[in-house]
């Protein structure tokens, strides 16, 4: 008799089709999350404070309470659900230039706040819902839409690397930066986002997890190549582990 | 000002007044940013609602702020944040996703001199901005404006009614001066009946699928639907909710308009025109959205002309033109900025353009 | 015998399950989808499949639905 090993998560809405585009790592990022909300068994206790990117769209995919926020402004309005209702388990889904850039502000004053807040961050070198331009993570070197040389340093300044920012905050919990260019990175990604809720669960603090993701339409690459830059090129410069855990300090 | 919170009469602020107000209305959040004239209101509620177990964040820009105070409304609760001129304008992208996502954000709004940096001295140079509104598409708030502090304690209670009522952002929009101004106010328990909210807030999906909160409609019929039953709500409201103060119209040959805390010295004004023999009315509109557009265009079919006293460039003016209509003339007595006219240099300046 | 459940109409040929399965039993197939692409298809004639759910971890369009392993 076989034994069931894999199904789609509860917390996703039945019969989900994403519309993201084809080898989008999204897609498994939002699974992820669902998966965690299945195992946690927190999916009815949940609000989702939604961004503005490719990332807003899973809403349409997870089976919880949703809001829309101004580009930027996930985390502001994350802080005031949270305070408005201390015992719901609250989290953002954001891109990096949504996370990092526009909203970089607010990121980092509910990191400092110590918010009970859970925030997820895709990061895949580019605006991608916009067509590809230059954003706070483009590496140095990367052609976009609006770097057509190449992210030139003297020109345009350096990428910011997130996990490493908010692990320097006290009021953060956890923060850690993880890949998916792998199954094995995979089921570490998930470990990570399932840490991230716990410490907010645990009312220890801000949970942060950074996603290495891929844009195969922006970078004009196959799925499969993309992931290949995920490991050669960002990488080696978005370094993946767990820049502050206080379950382990502690 | 902890003393407040009973029912006897005590000598208070504006700023106070409002502030308290809002916690006795149940305020359970407040998210604010420091700008004067109305720090206040941040000030009092820092120790209040720590104090009573409810929220409050020192918000890390008005941006920020606005977007708390969304985030917290769209769980049912009531809350509020406050702010002045050049900062709500910081505020109005905000506003305007609260008005398409139907959220009953609160927003004291105490105007000071602008544009720009302006100055801290009191204004009315936020009517276009209160009632206009700076942010995209086609939305209203809904605008109160007190005249008096028991006016800012009056007006707080109904502008956390009205926003919960109808699911739509509201602004108490007072001025330095009110916020400033020390008057004895009456504090008594919230008048009105609590709103339902179960039906829409983020509660969390127990038993049910999640809600989803947003504006994002992606085909344009929709967003035609959508648009449209946004517009019958305002005329509802308009129907429902607009609310003036009128005295000496019936006969009037002249009716002085103003609004919030110029319209003081403007009603003294009339009384000391009237004992001139001058046959002068007074009209103020507290509700500045929805205007009372109605009853203004009633009472031009008699009169023989409108003046509106504004501290600013001229900007209700414009709204009294079109309640009007081009029936009678429409005059303006301004000033750009500061303490409004005295009810003697109004009287002088209503002399003559008669 | 493990296997596993394909929803073709949600397959949008991103083809990354492909090389992920470790006895490589995934083909694109001959038929396509409403999208119009070629999706895969689950071909295991001599019963291979492990049951490692590598292709589902790895699907980013939630098209593998389910596996069983036994």
């Amino acid at each position: 008799m076989a034994t069931q090993v894999f199904k789609l998560p509860e917390s996703l809405k039945g019969d989900v089709k994403y519309s993201f585009c084809p080898g989008c790592d999204h897609g498994v990022a939002v699974r992820l999350v669902a998966e965690v909300l299945d195992e946690l068994g927190v999916r009815e206790n949940t609000i989702l404070a939604a961004s503005i990117g490719c990332s807003v769209t899973i809403y349409d995919f997870i089976n919880v309470d949703s809001l829309e926020a101004p580009h930027g402004r996930a985390m502001a309005e994350a802080t005031g659900i949270k305070r408005a209702r201390p015992d719901k388990i609250v989290f953002t889904y954001q891109g990096d230039g949504d996370f990092a850039s526009i909203g970089l502000a607010e990121s980092m004053h509910a990191a400092l706040r110590g918010e009970n807040i859970t925030a997820i961050c895709i990061n895949n070198t580019t605006y991608g819902m916009t067509g590809g331009q230059l954003g706070p993570t483009t590496l140095v070197g990367q052609v976009t839409t609006t770097s057509p040389t190449g992210r030139n340093v003297d020109y345009y300044g350096y990428p910011i690397k997130i996990a490493e920012h908010i692990a320097l905050c006290d009021g953060t919990a956890f923060s850690a930066r993880v890949s998916l260019d792998t199954v094995a990175n995979i089921k570490k990604a998930k470990q990570a986002i399932k840490k991230a809720f716990e410490v907010q669960i645990h009312g220890l603090g801000f949970g942060f997890v950074e996603i290495l993701s891929t844009c195969p339409t922006n970078w004009k690459m196959s799925p499969e190549k993309a992931h290949e830059r995920v490991r050669n090129e960002m990488m080696p410069v978005f370094k993946p582990g767990i820049y502050k855990d206080v379950t382990v300090q502690n | 000002m902890t003393e407040c919170l009973t029912n006897k009469k005590v000598l208070t602020k504006g700023n106070y007044a409002i502030a308290n107000a809002a916690v006795l209305a149940g305020c359970q959040c407040y998210f604010g940013y420091p700008i004067t004239p109305q720090s206040e209101i941040g000030e009092f509620m820092s120790g209040k609602m720590q104090e009573l177990k409810r929220g409050y964040v020192s918000a890390e820009s008005e941006l920020a702020a606005i977007n708390m105070t969304i985030g917290a409304v769209s769980t049912g609760v009531k809350a509020m944040t406050s702010s002045s001129s050049c900062a709500v304008a910081l505020m109005q992208e905000g506003l305007s996703y609260a008005a398409t996502d139907e959220l009953p954000v609160v927003l004291v709004s105490v105007m000071r001199g602008g544009p720009g940096l302006g100055n801290i001295y009191p204004s009315q140079g936020d009517y276009f901005q209160a009632t206009k509104g700076g942010g995209n598409g086609d939305y209203k708030l809904i605008v109160l404006a007190p005249s008096t502090v028991q006016e800012c304690v009056d007006l707080t209670y109904k502008a956390f009614y009205l926003a919960q009522k109808y699911r739509n952002p509201t602004v108490l929009l007072a001025d330095g001066l009110l916020g400033q101004m020390m008057e004895p106010v009456e504090f008594y328990e919230y008048p009105y009946p609590e709103i339902d909210t179960s039906s829409w807030a983020l509660t969390g999906a127990k038993g049910r699928d999640g809600r989803i909160i947003r504006s994002y409609g992606p085909l344009a019929d929709d967003r035609c639907v959508f648009l449209e039953k946004l517009y019958a709500k305002y005329n509802t409201i308009e129907e429902n909710e607009t609310q003036w103060e009128e005295i000496n119209t019936e006969d009037a040959d002249i009716i002085l308009v103003s609004f919030g805390s110029t319209s003081r010295n403007v009603k003294t004004a009339m009384k000391m025109l009237r004992e001139k023999g001058i046959k002068a009315g007074f009209f103020r509109p507290i509700t500045l959205y929805p205007f009372p557009s109605k009853r203004l265009h009633e009472l031009s079919q008699n009169t023989k002309k409108f003046i509106t006293v504004e501290v600013n460039m001229g900007q209700m003016v414009n709204d009294v033109r079109l309640a009007v209509n081009g029936k009678c003339p429409v005059e303006l007595i301004n000033k750009g900025v500061g303490v409004p006219p005295s009810a003697k240099e109004i009287v002088t300046r209503v002399e003559d353009l008669l | 015998m493990s296997r596993i459940v394909i929803d073709k109409e949600k397959c949008k040929a991103c083809y990354l399950c492909i090389n992920e399965c470790p006895k490589q039993l995934i083909k694109i197939s001959n038929d396509t989808n409403k999208l119009g692409v070629h999706t895969v298809e689950f071909n295991d004639p001599d019963n291979k499949c492990i049951g490692c759910a590598m292709c589902a971890m790895r699907c980013p369009d939630l098209a593998i639905t389910e596996v069983y392993r036994g």
